[in-house]
């Protein structure tokens, strides 16, 4: 008794709606309205036993494990049911016993609506119908090509786990929960993306993590309404305190290790399907000057270089703007003999110190971006031309002088020093505001514009928790893993600007 | 149309800041500053000017060509004059293609002509000008004229132009304390103490048949107020210092051995600590200068072995007995001929006895010759060098 079958045009509009309906047929109908058209899709139609129910298999090629489907389902279902032969049983009788004794696939779901149906189908679940019942087994038979767990390119260390995160969230995540193995560790699940309908993960540890940063990264998170996500950086953008601000107030990282350090200390951290970063809140200022390997390496090491980084970072800010400023506005506060050998070097240079320093400094990032996308062999080419060609014959030509050279590759090689990238593109852009400055008002212009920095980031908060925190507002006692790191043993305490809610770290075990 | 006021602030201050940029290869490097009385009365000014581009050619080795100092010295030397030090100033920034720039001069040389007809102009452009160092030092050039010492010739040298030469032996002297150098800060300092006499360095250039092939800093100039009066010997200059308790390292030679025979011993001396108290009795007043000194045996001429006790203790009292000379004699010149209080025992009377001070104050000029001091030099030799032993020859 073939019934109407409903309009195509409805159920494109309403499937998220609808629920199976006991009749095969139509179901097969309403799958192949929906997803028609597509050749990834694979539609099996089988019958059941000697009373020959009709059963339908439905799944997308390259994101199942084939050969999954073919041991343990299609085939306990096509030869072992032959035993139930002897049994009589109803079509919803035969859908339990399928689902309990003849699928050999640990994880099975019973679903009716359409729209979760459709869901876990483009997720690369199999779907399993049979006539007459109104339900689908969702069969867990993902299982597609992805990158290997390999070696972070982003971050690396010379001491410290090496492996990195992928592109598929439950390695992820399986990651994370290799290194924290405790019930109170917590990961939670949601789908943003109105087509892309990316899993997002949301990790931290209950009882230690700030339930209020928990409740507002779920609360920022739930408010996103754009049609794909393809990347973490596109939620970054999204749940960041101050859009407009050029600081970076959300961490990423690409290394567990790194990560899961930080779940303990409180942060919670955002996985995205697809992507190899991983985001954690809240951010403060002075962790973007502090590498994996910090916590790692013994800490006289590690301390010192903390320090070589506040160097680093002061040089690539400042350097070419104090040079401007002292060579054209105070140069009573230079050396004298350097004074006399910069005016040497300077004697016949066509520009101003300002647009020497612009100069150089627009084509070392031009260099700089040239050579960060190229195959590493053409890179190098790249570095040769940009090194010998422009720096030697601009110098040559009498377009730059030698100390110009020195101060731009001295910036470029202080700017690589800052662990994170995304702080580093922040001082490069910052650079150019204070070298400007430098050019027109001297070292008064730098002050006015570091003070404005200074300002600007002391007014900035990421999830609750001010920004330059524990600089400003001050807390003497964290300072000791900001400058320098003490000891794993001399951590008692859990970095109180996070979180307050579980602070003991440890017990003092070495006085 | 608030970002548009915004843009329109921000190039408003960026445009009105670039006004008094200088670029740094278009300053005339000012490194020697000259100042000579000329005989119509007016003011000369003589720079030494380096040539920046001579000046690392040669030393850096990037000129290519290399040989640097075939192609000339290093510096230029400007002469200007006018009526008084501003006008002489600025009709010297007129001959220059470059802006004067004088925040690298540490020496102003004054010839002694100039210093004896009073440097106060000087002293009052160089102060409120900002352009000047306060910690220039101030040396008075005799012998010879400034044009000289810019223009000796360089083969004399061991720096390459004659001001690094004379900022050489300025920071030499420290081990010798044969001259004492003023700077700028130090001679003002000294100029508003009433009655305290101003002190610099003295630079000679040595001369050999009429040209000048050298020069040396020895002894002192004397001011009085801000005229030249006259010179101190290089030993009257150690003891000022000691005095003024700013001698750090000197040497000292006996020409006496320990038993009263004619030998030379020189000993370094390495610390000299000085108080001075006023006493006053019966309205006389008189200083009590108590000297204490540290030093070591550098060379000596007999064989007298100091670890014995009493070699050791001779050797002192010889040494203090000759510091205790040196110093009497230093004051008798001061007090005699020059009739100036370049110790500044006027400035410790008024700060110990401010009532007496103010009655002397007036007539210190006729007191400070008849004022008595009472020496008293205590000497410690606390090594001998590396030999404890004298070599004894066979």
């Amino acid at each position: 008794m073939p019934h109407k079958l409903p309009d195509p045009q409805y159920v494109k509009e309403n499937y998220q709606y609808m629920t199976l309906s006991k009749d095969l047929e139509e179901n097969i109908y309403i799958f192949q309205v929906l997803l028609k058209g597509n050749n990834d899709m694979v539609f099996r139609q089988i019958s059941i036993g000697d009373k020959k129910v009709k059963a339908f298999l439905v799944y997308v090629d390259g994101m199942v494990d084939k050969l999954l489907i073919t041991r343990n389902i299609l085939e306990p279902i096509m030869i072992e049911t032959r035993k139930l032969n002897k049994i009589i049983y109803t079509d919803d009788q035969l859908f339990n016993y399928i689902n309990e004794y003849f699928i050999t696939i640990s994880e099975v779901n019973v679903k009716d609506k359409i729209g979760d149906i459709i869901d876990d189908l483009l997720s690369g679940e199999t779907i399993f119908l049979i006539d007459g019942v109104e339900k689908a087994l969702i069969i867990s038979t993902k299982g597609w090509e992805g990158r290997n767990i390999a070696e972070s390119t982003t971050e690396s260390y010379v001491r410290g786990p090496k492996e990195a995160f992928v592109e598929t969230l439950r390695i992820n995540t399986s990651m994370l929960r290799r290194r924290i193995k405790h019930p109170d560790f917590v990961i939670e699940n949601m789908k943003i993306g109105k087509y892309s309908k990316t899993d997002v993960s949301i990790a931290y540890i209950k009882s230690i993590a700030d339930d209020k940063v928990v409740q507002e990264v779920k609360k920022r998170l739930k408010k996103v309404q754009i049609d794909g996500v393809i990347d973490s950086g596109y939620l970054e953008e999204f749940i960041e305190d101050n859009p407009f601000s050029l600081f970076p107030q959300i961490a990423h990282s690409e290394k567990p290790d790194r990560v899961s350090a930080e779940i303990l200390e409180g942060k919670v951290a955002i996985l995205v399907d697809g992507s190899p970063f991983v985001l954690t809140v809240p951010a403060i200022f002075a962790q973007f000057f502090q590498a994996g390997e910090d916590y790692y390496e013994r800490y006289f090491l590690s301390s010192t270089l903390r320090v070589l980084r506040i160097i680093a970072m002061v040089t690539a800010l400042l350097f070419p703007s104090i040079y401007i400023a002292q060579t054209t506005f105070h140069q009573e506060m230079i050396p004298t003999q350097l004074a006399i050998s910069v005016a040497a070097q300077r004697e016949g240079v066509p520009f101003p110190a300002l647009l020497e320093a612009l100069f150089m400094e627009v084509t070392f990032e031009i260099l700089r971006e040239a050579g960060i996308r190229l195959p590493m062999q053409v890179g190098q080419a790249v570095s040769i031309v940009g090194g010998l060609v422009i720096g030697q014959a601009a110098v040559q030509a009498g377009l730059v002088s030698p100390a110009m050279v020195i101060v731009v590759a001295l910036t470029g090689i202080a700017s690589f020093a800052i662990p994170a990238f995304n702080i580093a593109i922040t001082f490069r852009l910052l650079r150019f505001i204070i070298m400007i400055a430098a050019g027109t008002l001297g070292f008064f212009g730098i002050i006015m514009v570091v003070m404005m920095i200074l300002a600007h980031m002391a007014s900035l908060e990421s999830f609750g928790v001010p920004y330059l925190a524990p600089m400003v507002p001050s807390k003497t006692q964290e300072l000791s893993d900001v400058l320098i790191r003490i000891p794993w043993w001399a951590k008692i305490l859990r970095p109180r600007t996070i979180q307050r809610k579980n602070i003991i770290r440890q017990e003092d075990t070495r006085g | 149309m608030k970002r548009f006021i915004i843009l329109i602030l921000t190039i408003a201050i960026l445009l009105t800041g670039c006004w008094d940029k200088r670029e740094i290869n278009q300053l005339a490097f000012v490194q020697g500053l000259g100042i000579e009385r000329g005989k119509d009365d007016m003011i000369h000014l003589i720079v030494e000017i380096l040539k920046p581009g001579l000046l690392t050619a040669s030393g850096g080795g990037t000129g290519g060509t290399g040989g640097g100092s075939a192609v000339g010295k290093p510096y230029a030397v400007f002469q200007a004059s006018g009526v008084d030090f501003a006008k002489a100033f600025a009709n010297l920034n007129d001959e220059l293609p470059r802006s004067l720039f004088m925040q690298y001069n540490e020496i102003i040389f004054l010839d002694e002509k100039f210093a004896r007809s009073g440097i106060y102009q000087t002293l009052d452009f160089m102060t409120r000008n900002p352009e000047f160092r306060r910690t220039a030092y101030i040396l008075v050039v005799t012998g010879g004229s400034i044009q000289e010492l810019f223009n000796l010739p360089s083969s004399n040298e061991l720096e390459r132009y004659p001001y690094k030469e004379v900022m050489g032996l300025i920071s030499n002297q420290a081990n010798t304390a044969s001259s004492y150098v003023s700077d700028l800060n130090e001679f003002i300092e000294t100029l508003e103490i009433p009655k305290k006499a101003p002190i610099t360095g003295r630079l000679v250039i040595v001369k050999k048949d009429g040209k000048a092939t050298g020069i040396r800093l020895s002894g002192s100039a004397v001011f009085d107020n801000d005229k030249l009066i006259g010179f101190l010997e290089e030993q009257d200059t150690k003891a000022v210092a000691t005095l003024m308790n700013k001698l750090k390292r000197s040497t000292l030679t006996l020409d006496k051995g320990l038993k009263g025979e004619k030998a030379h011993i020189s000993l370094v001396v390495t610390k000299a600590r000085t108080q001075i108290s006023p006493k006053i009795k019966d309205g006389d007043i008189s200083f009590d200068i108590k000297v204490n000194v540290e030093a070591y045996l550098n060379e000596q001429e007999t064989k007298y072995e100091l670890t014995e006790p009493e070699n050791l203790e001779k050797l002192q009292t010889i040494v203090s007995k000759k510091i205790k000379t040196t110093i009497e004699h230093a004051l008798f010149i001061l007090q005699n001929k020059y009739n100036a209080d370049v110790v500044g025992f006027v400035d410790i009377l008024h700060k110990r006895n401010p009532a007496l001070w103010k009655e002397v104050e007036k007539d210190w000029d006729k007191i400070y010759p008849d004022v008595k001091f009472n020496v008293a030099v205590k000497s410690v030799i606390k090594r001998s060098g590396l030999s404890s032993k004298p070599i004894h020859p066979r």
